[in-house]
């Protein structure tokens, strides 16, 4: 029995074997143009960039293998790395709760009774869609000391604001501030959207068991959109992580080093210093943090975002 | 089993391309192009005015070169410098890269040195520039570029704001006591007297002018803790304590003093040569004067700054490359440049072309005040990173100004980062 089986399993596979051939071959023609593409755009930079970091690379010139040197270096000697990391770390842990509370409560008060919903929904999104640049603009103009806020409160009450962009504390406050500021009308999109999916049918039996106000939202509302809640903080995370254009055009990372965060930290290496290495060493740093801080999300994600209904 | 290895093929010459770009760097823009060579001349702009002016001198050069094809390129000021790195990683740098002077140090390994020879082919003649000035351009006495203009440090002061005040006008040859009373006069509830800066020699030429001493001692080393210097940087930043001085809002202010005098809010600024047209011709609408560096005992230390053109070190035709700078440089060219008000030239025979752009009432003034700002000068000594060790402490300068370092912390750390 065995044998036989076996003789008539032996040419079956082999036929499937050429079919399959045949389309690993078909099929290998249709993704090489998008397999060239990720090659010489992503992996060659990636694998790149892990050489360039144990290189002493300068911009140009002669480059020198120093092993883990650059990483030793940044966590050791480095007098703005761990100021860059700790700023980062504040940076997030301040502007994702604060984005993720207003971008919410904004998509909730916007609810389907408000009227001229949508024109309020374009109007928190502008900031979204206005370049960076003018937005840290018009922010520098709000908060220097000749600026609308210190005018306003100093003609009115006689009150003058810090400066606010020169003071250690004040400056990255500031940065969160105008940076939710720019972000939230994005959240609010994605919550808007979910907020409509919410199903009536389980909303309605909440509403029949006496569900109301606080109590409905928080052991409703907020589970049923936790999966919303879910991709928000995960992308929000990500994104303040990488926080570089507001504190670079609002702060120049000052006063000292206050507002500098990892990303300005990687460029003033790389393209002021010309350290590539050292930049290149930062920026797997980051990434590591960034992998690290997503992956225990996911994990924690099963103790509360609920996906069934 | 999947069979892998076509995929890995495919990635292994994706490789090889990608690799064998990075490999062969272009020759910064020579090419042989129909007979005609093509010389690309990389230069910062920063508006269109500045590029129409960079055309007009393109336009000579063109005139004067007729077999070579030149090109123009041009970014912002801040941002040259950036491209230019990027262009030195992939070998990428234009044949007549424009550099100046306060940043050769860093960059000098991606000129071509010039000799008698390079000159030559140029057709330049030291002795047609101003005295001094090729030292612009020169690093460890070896010569990378020729200069286009020289620059040295003023204060530009607010006319209105001092008759408003009765406080009387600084005069060449004034002294460090008459510029703190003049910071105390012209300072009002409305504006103050003196704008502070974090950039560059903006806030360094009076520390230098006062203590008589550079941050880099006669050997090279960087020398900012020196004890003369650092007094010197105290006093300057006294001028904010005292409430005299208008102080950046932010890090991110690199031009704050500059801007806040051609603004008309403050009364004095420092800023270089290269301005004074730009200040005489405010928009703001106020009267604009310029001086000389206060002295102390009777003594000044200026600085000679300027920019000038090189040729990249991996040119592929340098003989071309070389024609077009002496053009670029020519008197023509530096005529132009003069005429134009643009920037005070480097060569000698242009030079009075500059006060001859000026209007009539501020000519002689102008004149009276680059003579004294040239005279008795000394060539900038910089460190091969000069520019990471101002960019390094602007930032931290804004922390003394707000009172939570001060002035000598923040040299010392500096020195300690940089000077080994």
């Amino acid at each position: 029995m065995t044998s036989i089986s076996v003789a008539e399993a032996a040419p079956r596979r082999r036929g499937r074997g050429e079919l399959g051939k045949a389309e690993s071959r078909q099929a290998l023609g249709f993704i090489t143009p998008a397999l060239a593409g990720l090659t010489v755009f992503t992996v060659v930079p990636v694998v790149l960039s892990v050489a360039m970091s144990l290189f002493d690379w300068p911009a140009w010139g002669d480059r020198e293998f120093i092993g883990f040197g650059n990483y030793v270096d940044l966590f050791t000697s480095h007098p703005d790395f761990w100021p860059a990391l700790r700023n980062s770390a504040v940076f997030t842990l301040l502007f994702v709760p604060l984005n993720l509370v207003v971008s919410l409560g904004l998509a909730l008060l916007l609810g389907p009774r408000i009227r001229g919903r949508a024109a309020f929904r374009v109007l928190f999104f502008i900031p979204v869609v206005t370049p960076m640049v003018a937005n840290v603009l018009v922010w520098r103009m709000l908060l220097q000391p000749n600026g609308l806020f210190n005018g306003v409160t100093t003609a009115a009450f006689d009150l003058t604001l810090p400066s606010f962009l020169n003071h250690p504390q004040w400056a990255m406050v500031m940065v969160v501030i105008m940076s939710v500021w720019q972000g939230m009308g994005y959240n609010m999109l994605i919550f808007c959207a979910a907020i409509e999916q919410l199903p009536e049918s389980v909303l309605e039996a909440a509403r029949i068991d006496g569900a109301r106000g606080a109590q409905m939202f928080f052991r409703v509302t907020l589970p049923l959109l936790s999966p919303a809640v879910f991709f928000t903080t995960v992308m929000t995370m990500i994104s303040s992580m990488q926080v570089f254009a507001q504190p670079q055009l609002l702060t120049g990372g000052g006063p000292g080093n206050a507002t500098l965060p990892m990303v300005m930290f990687i460029y003033e290496q790389a393209f002021t210093f010309q350290q590539m290495g050292l930049a290149a060493a930062a920026a797997w740093v980051l990434f590591a943090v960034i992998i690290g801080l997503t992956a225990l999300q996911f994990r924690a994600q099963r103790r509360w975002v609920h996906y069934e209904v | 089993m999947m069979n892998t290895r076509p995929l890995v093929a495919v990635v292994a010459a994706g490789a090889a391309v990608a690799l064998a770009a990075c490999g062969t760097p272009s020759s910064g823009g020579t090419s042989s192009d129909g007979g005609k060579f093509t010389v690309v001349w990389d230069m910062w702009a920063s508006g269109e005015s500045d590029v129409e002016a960079l055309e007009a001198q393109l336009a000579i050069a063109r005139e004067e070169n007729p077999d070579i094809d030149i090109q123009l390129k041009h970014a912002p000021w801040d941002d040259y410098f950036t491209k230019l790195t990027t262009n030195l990683a992939s070998g990428d740098v234009a044949c007549v890269t424009s550099m100046n002077g306060q940043r050769l140090s860093g960059y000098h390994e991606a000129f071509l040195p010039l000799t008698e020879e390079e000159l030559a082919t140029a057709g330049i003649d030291p002795d047609d520039f101003a005295a001094g000035s090729f030292d612009i351009m020169s690093h460890d006495g070896t010569l990378y570029g020729i200069p286009y203009d020289v620059a040295a440090m003023l204060v530009y002061y607010n006319k209105d704001m001092f008759a408003e005040t009765g406080t009387p006008e600084p005069e060449v040859g004034w002294t460090f006591d008459d510029f703190d009373a003049a910071a105390e006069g012209t300072t009002t509830d409305e504006h103050h007297g003196f704008g502070m800066s974090i950039g560059e020699f903006q806030w360094m030429s009076l520390p230098i002018a006062r203590s008589g001493k550079q941050p880099v001692d006669e050997s090279g080393a960087l020398a900012l803790d020196d004890p003369e210097f650092a007094d010197a940087a105290e006093w300057y930043v006294d001028i904010a304590d005292k409430g005299f001085g208008s102080v950046p809002p932010s890090a991110a202010e690199t031009g704050w003093g500059e801007q806040e005098y051609q603004a008309g809010n403050v009364a004095m600024a420092i800023d270089g040569t290269w301005n004074a047209a730009t200040y005489l011709g405010n928009e703001a609408g106020f009267d604009a004067g310029m001086v000389d560096l206060p002295s102390q005992d009777g003594e000044h230390l200026g600085l000679v700054l300027g920019s000038g053109y090189g040729i990249s070190a991996d040119c592929a035709d340098k003989e071309a490359a070389l024609k077009v700078l002496g053009s670029l440089v020519g008197e023509d060219a530096q005529n132009l440049i003069a005429s134009s008000g643009r920037s005070y030239p480097a060569r000698t025979s242009s030079q009075p072309l500059y006060f001859g752009s000026l209007d009539e009432g501020v000519r002689d003034e102008v004149e009276a005040t680059f003579e004294a700002a040239f005279t008795g000068v000394q060539g900038q000594r910089s460190t091969d990173d000069w520019a990471q060790i101002n960019e390094a402490m602007s930032p931290q300068i804004i922390s003394v100004y707000t009172g939570d370092t001060t002035i000598g912390d923040v040299l010392g750390q500096t020195q300690q980062q940089f000077g080994e």
